[in-house]
């Protein structure tokens, strides 16, 4: 039942897109099925840190969305680096209240986040990773929403 | 609530009544409405599924649900004035004590209010096409449901046998036919299935004795033939859907078929027919109600000055019989069950109390059916306020969404400004986005800002959750 939801509030997504496009710089590269979909971003202002790159985006639904976020990171590709950002760590998982259980909300919606995303890049200025980004990257194998758990466990 | 189209207890027509001693009494449901009760809890159909239904032509934004997307479904609008179908807020509550457009606190059910009537009618008056497959009715929303659970031939209800659990589509639900689930095996291609799929293997997949269409040289099953001729083959001779309307068109099917997709001239006038016909049977059916209550109410206005007359003179035996040749006099086809009834009501009283009863409720009922059509008719007056100040609303709304991303937008800035200047960066920076509002400097300033995004906003996307855009 609730796997339906989501499935169906989707596809509606979906629809829409194909009906009436995407805003500018961001385009959606796959959504093959209605689990995991495939978004390019780019920055669209003279913010000379992400000047003519392309960022790739993957987005991961469960079946209780969108009552719960998805799974949003950075993919990195041969022509697709990870953005900079104090927020984005390099392995191209995104440190955003919006995406966690608690800044989430039923709707928000895909084209809503990767709105989100282009505007935080956007107002960065800092050609940096977020603090203790190597420890992070090399000791972390978990998936982004565990990670945020230990995460905050951490910082208390 | 039922659909509006469930049969109701209505004017008992003197034919249908029971020919036994009792008369049916007036609150007694009737009889069609029995059938359709038990038919309906019987067959036990699926619940109609909201979010499976296609809408015809468009639906304007307003009327979507921000959380499903699809168009409200018993909706309910929260204390902070936002509407979501009942379903998707207690599922999101579920999560989060609080509104998911502007975060305000809200206790599930107790805040809930209900919907302007204004939107439940504009609700109702989308346009529908039956979600079950196979089938292809359209109607208004609002008699959707009706359609689904009583007289959709395609709707699953349970198999006829009534050791079988699985479900079947009505039309095929005969007690004749039986379980339809057991294994069959094709008699033109030997191929094994269920008897419930053997209508569509013949439609398509069949390979056993086929013929082929004069016409278009299609291969169908042999005694499907006739039917690919009335009703599929793109080459036998049709006519436009819209021919009762006084479209002459009538070629191949597929020249017709174009012709009807190229929008036929007397579409408008069909639809408009359409429509008329249906008005016009609920008018039928208001009036017909109306001269039946009016000859009763006649009729029991002289029989109770004839009462009062005999009651003058104590001959007790005569007044029954007075009433019978009244009764018969007056409409005799009408009267003529309830006059051999009668004899069979303890006194004359008890059955005028019983008659008078009746009245009241039918007298009920018009008066709702008065006031469903006047309602309708005052929306249509009053669509055009209502849209603007739907209009309105969603502006409203979206400047509250835009107002919330500013002051996150504006709260990360300051934080970073903090951070950048203290120059410490203790823990990694993931609670952006707090609830802080209350800083006067902030405010003005996102209050500009929203003013700024208002001018260079994308203006299409509608409900306006979507983030603003620098
Ligand atoms: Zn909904
Ligand atoms: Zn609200
Ligand atoms: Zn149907
Ligand atoms: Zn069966
Ligand atoms: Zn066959
Ligand atoms: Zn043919
Ligand atoms: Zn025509």
């Amino acid at each position: 039942m609730s796997a339906q939801f989501a499935t169906k509030r989707l596809g509606k997504e979906l629809q829409k897109i194909r009906n009436s496009r995407l805003p500018p710089g961001i385009e959606l590269v796959s959504a093959e099925n209605l689990e995991e979909w495939l978004l390019d971003i780019q920055v669209l202002d003279d913010n000379p840190l992400y000047q003519n790159q392309t960022y790739r985006l993957k987005f991961r639904f469960g079946s209780t969305y969108p009552i719960e976020p998805p799974e949003v990171v950075f993919v990195k590709l041969s022509d697709r680096p990870i953005p900079m950002h104090p927020h984005i760590y390099s392995n191209g998982i995104i440190c955003l209240d919006l995406l966690g259980q608690q800044g989430w909300s039923p709707v928000q919606n895909v084209e809503s986040v990767c709105m989100s995303l282009q505007s935080m890049l956007t107002g960065n200025s800092k050609n940096e990773r977020p603090p203790g980004d190597d420890d992070f990257v090399r000791a972390n194998q978990l998936r982004p929403k565990d990670i945020e758990f230990y995460y905050h466990d951490n910082t208390v | 609530m039922p659909p509006p189209n469930t049969p109701e207890e209505g004017v008992t027509a003197p034919g249908t009544r029971p020919a036994s001693p009792t008369l049916p009494r007036p609150s007694s449901p009737h009889l069609s409405s029995v059938i359709a009760y038990a038919s309906r809890a019987d067959s036990a159909v699926l619940e109609l599924d909201y979010q499976a239904i296609e809408y015809i032509g468009h639906v304007d934004e307003t009327l979507l649900c921000p959380v499903c997307r699809t168009p409200f479904h018993s909706p309910i609008t929260t204390p902070c004035g936002h509407t979501f179908c009942a379903g998707c807020i207690n599922r999101a509550l579920e999560m989060q004590p609080s509104c998911p457009i502007d975060r305000q606190p809200i206790n599930k059910t107790r805040d809930y209010h209900r919907l302007p009537l204004i939107v439940k009618d504009q609700l109702d008056r989308l346009k529908v096409k039956c979600p079950n497959n196979g089938c292809d009715h359209e109607c208004l929303r609002e008699h959707l449901e009706g359609h689904y659970e009583r007289r959709c031939q395609f709707t699953l209800v349970r198999c006829p046998d009534t050791n079988c659990t699985k479900r079947v589509a009505r039309r095929d639900s005969l007690p004749e036919n039986g379980c339809m689930h057991r294994d069959i095996c094709c008699q033109y291609c030997n191929e094994v299935m269920m008897v419930a799929e053997l209508d569509a293997h013949y439609d398509h997949g069949c390979t056993g004795a086929v013929a082929v269409c004069s016409e278009c040289d299609a291969t169908v099953v042999r005694h499907r033939l006739e039917k690919h001729k009335s009703n599929d083959c793109p080459e036998a001779e049709a006519r436009c859907k819209w021919q009762s309307a006084g479209c002459r068109v009538a070629k191949k099917r597929r020249i017709v078929r174009e012709h009807e997709r190229d929008g036929c001239l007397f579409e408008a006038i069909g639809r408009l027919l359409d429509e008329r016909s249906e008005d016009r049977k609920i008018i039928d059916d208001l009036t017909g109600r109306l001269t039946t209550l009016e000859m009763r109410n006649r009729r029991r206005e002289v029989r109770r000055e004839r009462r009062n007359e005999t009651a003058a003179r104590p001959t007790n035996g005569s007044v029954s019989l007075d009433i019978v040749d009244l009764g018969l006099s007056e409409d005799g086809t009408l009267f003529a069950g309830s006059a051999t009834d009668n004899g069979a009501w303890a006194s004359p009283e008890d059955y005028m109390l019983a008659q008078f009863e009746r009245m009241e409720t039918q007298m009920d009922d018009l008066r709702k059916k008065m006031m469903e059509m006047d309602a309708h008719q005052s929306l249509n007056l009053l669509q055009h306020t209502a849209r603007a100040n739907e209009q309105l609303a969603e502006l409203a709304s979206k400047v509250g969404v835009l107002n919330m991303h500013t002051t996150w937008l504006m709260n990360m800035q300051r934080q970073n400004y903090a951070q950048q200047r203290s120059g410490s960066v203790a823990g990694p920076p993931n609670n952006g986005m707090p609830a802080t509002s209350d800083d006067g400097a902030a405010r003005a300033a996102s209050e500009n800002a929203v003013r700024r995004q208002e001018g260079n906003r994308r203006n299409s996307d509608g409900r306006g959750e979507n983030p603003p855009r620098l």
